[in-house]
C-alpha cells in the first residue's frame, strides 16, 4: 500500500525561512522585560551561498508580520560574503559563488569560512524610559 | 528610547532538529540515507528504477519519493517490489526535515540497509534544507545547460555525487560534456561525478558502486 505524506506549507522556500524569522522575533520579543512599546527594525545575517533572494525575503515578511508584535517592523538583511581558507597555501579571502578557487595558488581544497549564514542578528526596540515615556 | 537586543538565532533551527532527530533514527539503525536532488525531468526516477536491479542484489533499500502534488513517481517505482512512500509538499518547492523524519519512521527499519529520497525537482530550494541524509546527490541531464552547475553552485558545492544523466542522447544534441565537468569541478573539485545513461545502462555500474560504498 501507498503511505501518502502531506506539507502544508504551499509557498516558495523563501516563506518557510520567513516563518521561522518570525516566529524566533516574537518568542525573542516576548521574553523581553517589561515588553518593549514597539519593534522597530530587525537585522538578519544571510550569506552570500545561500539562494535565499532578499526581496522575496522582504517580500514574505511584510505578509508573514501582519498580526504579530512585529507588524510594522522594518526588515534589514546584511549580505555576509563567500569567504575561503586554502588549504594548501593558507590564503583567506573572499570568493565568487561560481569558482571555488584559490586565488592566490589555484588550489581546490578550500574551506568555508563564510557564506552559509541564516540567522536573525539583533532587535531594535523602543522601550519606555524612566518616566514612562 | 531605543534600545538595541543582540540575539543569535539560527533560522533553520527548527529544521535542524528534525534532520538531527533522522540522523540518531538512521545511525540506530545502521542505515545510509541519501538525497537525490535535480531538476524535474533530469531523469530522477529512471535513475533509480535502474539503479534497483545493480543496489538490490546485496542492499535493502526503501525509497521517500517527493513530488509537489502526484503520486505519479511512487507508482512508477511500484513494479520493483521495494517500500516506497511519496510526499507531497502540497506546491511547496522542497521537502523540509520534518515531514521525511515522519515517512522515515514508518518504514520498515529493522530490514534495511539504505533509503533513498527522491528530492521535489528543483536546484533551488532543497538545496537550503538539511533533511538528515548522509550525502546530497545532484542529478542533471545532459539536455540542460553544461552551466548548470554555475547557476546553481550551492547545490553542486553541496554535492557529495554528480550524476550527469542522459548520455545517450550525447551523439545528437550540442552539449559540451567537457564543459560541463570542468564547470562542476570549477564549484567542487571534490565531489564523485558518473555520467551515464539509464536508457542503455552505460555507466551505471560505477554509481552503483558508488552508492554501495558510502554505507
Amino acid at each position: 500500500m501507498l503511505r501518502l505524506y502531506h506539507m502544508y506549507r504551499g509557498c516558495m522556500h523563501e516563506f518557510s525561512i520567513c516563518q521561522n524569522l518570525v516566529d524566533a522575533i516574537v518568542n525573542e520579543v516576548n521574553a523581553i522585560q517589561p515588553l518593549p512599546k514597539r519593534l522597530l527594525k530587525v537585522h538578519v545575517a544571510l550569506g552570500h551561498l545561500r539562494q535565499i533572494i532578499p526581496e522575496y525575503l522582504q517580500f514574505a515578511y511584510e505578509v508573514l508580520i501582519k498580526d504579530t508584535v512585529a507588524e510594522g517592523s522594518e526588515l534589514l538583511v546584511r549580505t555576509v560574503p563567500l569567504e575561503v581558507k586554502c588549504r594548501k597555501c593558507q590564503w583567506q579571502g573572499e570568493i565568487e559563488r561560481q569558482a571555488f578557487i584559490c586565488k592566490s595558488c589555484g588550489s581546490t581544497e578550500l574551506e568555508m569560512l563564510t557564506g552559509m549564514e541564516l540567522y536573525l542578528e539583533n532587535l531594535e526596540i523602543e522601550v519606555e524610559d524612566a518616566e514612562g515615556n | 528610547m531605543l534600545k538595541e537586543i543582540k540575539v543569535y538565532r539560527d533560522l533553520m533551527g527548527a529544521n535542524e532538529e528534525w534532520a538531527q532527530k533522522t540522523r540518531d533514527v538512521l545511525k540506530e539503525k545502521n542505515i545510509t540515507m541519501v538525497n537525490i536532488i535535480g531538476s524535474p525531468g533530469a531523469g530522477k526516477t529512471a535513475l533509480l528504477e535502474k539503479t534497483h536491479a545493480l543496489l538490490a542484489t546485496d542492499t535493502r533499500f526503501a525509497v521517500l519519493e517527493g513530488d509537489v502534488e502526484t503520486t505519479r513517481d511512487a507508482e512508477r517505482l511500484a513494479p520493483l517490489n521495494i517500500p516506497v512512500s511519496q510526499l507531497l509538499t502540497d506546491g511547496a518547492c522542497h521537502l523540509e526535515a520534518k515531514l521525511v523524519h515522519y515517512a522515515l519512521l514508518d518504514l520498515p527499519l529493522n530490514d534495511l540497509d539504505m533509503v533513498i529520497v527522491e528530492n521535489v525537482g528543483n536546484l533551488v530550494c532543497p538545496a537550503e534544507f538539511d533533511i538528515g541524509e548522509k550525502a546530497k546527490i545532484a542529478v542533471l541531464s545532459v539536455t540542460e545547460g553544461e552551466d548548470k552547475a554555475l547557476k546553481y553552485p550551492l547545490l553542486f558545492r553541496e554535492a557529495e555525487a554528480v550524476v550527469v544523466s542522459k548520455t545517450d542522447l550525447l551523439p545528437h544534441i550540442p552539449f559540451n560534456l567537457e564543459a560541463c565537468l570542468a564547470a562542476i569541478k570549477q564549484i567542487n573539485a571534490q565531489t564523485s561525478i558518473f555520467t551515464l545513461s539509464s536508457l542503455t545502462g552505460d555507466g551505471l555500474e560505477a554509481w552503483v558502486q558508488w552508492l554501495k560504498s558510502i554505507r
